[in-house]
């Protein structure tokens, strides 16, 4: 072959290995700034629910029934595409019995915790006259009683 | 609820005990009982009667010699009030004592020559401990019955009796409603009522009290050099707190010092090492408050560490 011709194809081929090569890095790169961008923003919001206060793990028990039916609701929704119509308005009624049940639950320990409160309040307000008796206890129980005269502490 | 009381002369002053409770024989027998514990304590500890048992300590001629139980508890009390203070509550300045001219029983409430030793004195400097520190050389075996000690090293132990006597009947008191044990002025007071009670600090002066404090279950001693004090052959003043430093009477610029401790031999100890200290850092001993009266008269009250806990907390 002609050395001209030759090198003419290894310029080609080098032209296009090295376009293949930089549509892999591009493709590479983008691939890494998504995933880099997605992670950042899960944690972002796992981050903010966090620092507000709303831990899932430490939140009552209805968020948790809550999300439990909301899961049940998009089972139910991904297999309707899947099942047939009885079994689908089966899955509906089943979910909207949950939800029902997550709906009414909540209201029902919200009030629980309302009654906890209550109950507790008026300990804190009976134990806080408690330690004001602790301190200067001594004339109530002096209003029933005579003090005794005070002792004199002097040089020994 | 009534009170059973009786006050008696033991120590060298007064005492006082009161009991109450529910059962009024009850307490009357306490209180009996107390009157005789106090006084037998009296007869075992007294410096001047040659036939006490502490005389007798100390003139034995050996190191080791048996003991009763109660002279091993003075004795480790002694050792304690030593450590406490660093050395400056040191039973063993016998000799200072009488060489200050101490030497037998006064009756200092009659004489009242309060006025020497409470006129502001020059020269007055902060006391510090004996190099010899004769307390080190205390020991008791509890196990053999004994006390050690080089001989021909006396032992008073003064104010610690007195407190340590106000703990051990406090202590078998413990079961009735109230009680207080008044040692000489140092005080130990509780029951299970946990009724706080009334204590007035006395005017090293003779005056009015100067501070009153309110005490349910602990103890308060005060210790000062207005009372038991005399002037001596050469007409100076002198009293019965001796800087173990120089073995004679201090004058550290504090004339009374009351302190408040959960025991009586605690509060004795901080009581006298205020005092012996000076007016500068005579707070510091003070960890559970307390009064301090100054040559001049100034009245220093001493809060405890614990009443300025919550702002020392939100600094």
């Amino acid at each position: 072959m002609d050395p001209i011709r030759k090198r003419e194809l290894k310029r080609q081929a080098w032209q296009r290995l090295s376009a293949q090569r930089r549509r892999a890095g591009l493709l590479r790169g983008r691939v890494v700034v998504i995933s880099l961008v997605c992670f950042a923003f899960l944690w972002g919001v796992v981050f903010v629910q966090m620092a507000t206060g709303n831990d899932p793990v430490l939140a009552p028990k209805e968020a948790a029934v809550r999300s439990a039916a909301a899961g049940a609701r998009r089972e139910g929704q991904a297999a309707d595409a899947r099942e047939p119509e009885a079994e689908r308005r089966a899955q509906r009624a089943k979910a909207r019995a949950a939800e029902e049940a997550g709906e009414t639950e909540p209201e029902a320990e919200v009030e629980l915790v309302e009654a906890e409160a209550q109950a507790v309040a008026p300990a804190t307000e009976e134990a806080e006259p408690e330690a004001e008796e602790f301190v200067e206890a001594e004339p109530q129980v002096e209003e029933v009683e005579a003090e005794p005269e005070p002792l004199v502490t002097s040089q020994s | 609820m009534s009170e059973a009381v009786d006050t008696f002369p033991c120590f060298g002053g007064r005492c006082a005990v009161r009991v109450g409770g529910e059962g009024e024989h009850e307490a009357v027998a306490a209180v009996r009982e107390a009157k005789r514990t106090l006084l037998a304590a009296h007869a075992t500890l007294s410096r001047f009667d040659p036939a006490s048992e502490l005389s007798r300590l100390n003139r034995d001629p050996r190191e080791t010699v048996p003991a009763s139980p109660l002279l091993r508890r003075v004795v480790t009390g002694a050792l304690l009030a030593g450590l406490r203070s660093g050395g400056l509550v040191d039973a063993t300045l016998v000799e200072g004592i009488e060489a200050a001219g101490y030497t037998e029983s006064r009756d200092f409430d009659a004489a009242r020559e309060a006025t020497v030793a409470a006129a502001p004195h020059t020269g007055a400097h902060a006391a510090g401990p004996s190099r010899r520190a004769g307390w080190c050389l205390l020991a008791v075996d509890e196990a053999a019955g004994t006390v050690s000690r080089p001989p021909g090293l006396r032992l008073d132990p003064g104010g610690i009796a007195k407190g340590l006597l106000a703990d051990l009947v406090g202590e078998s008191l413990s079961g009735f409603e109230s009680y207080a044990v008044d040692c000489c002025g140092d005080l130990r007071v509780g029951g299970r009522s946990g009724r706080a009670r009334r204590i007035l600090v006395d005017d090293p002066g003779g005056g009015e009290p100067l501070h009153e404090l309110r005490i349910a279950d602990g103890a308060v001693a005060t210790s000062g050099i207005t009372r038991r004090a005399w002037s001596d052959d050469e007409g100076r003043p002198a009293h019965q707190i001796l800087d173990p430093a120089t073995g004679r009477p201090a004058f550290t610029g504090v004339v009374q010092a009351t302190a408040v401790a959960p025991t009586g031999l605690l509060a004795e100890t901080q009581a006298k090492a205020a005092l012996l200290v000076g007016p500068e850092r005579a707070a510091a001993q003070l960890p559970f408050g307390g009064v301090i009266v100054e040559e001049g008269g100034a009245v220093q009250v001493v809060e405890a560490i614990g009443a300025a806990l919550p702002e020392v907390l939100a600094a």
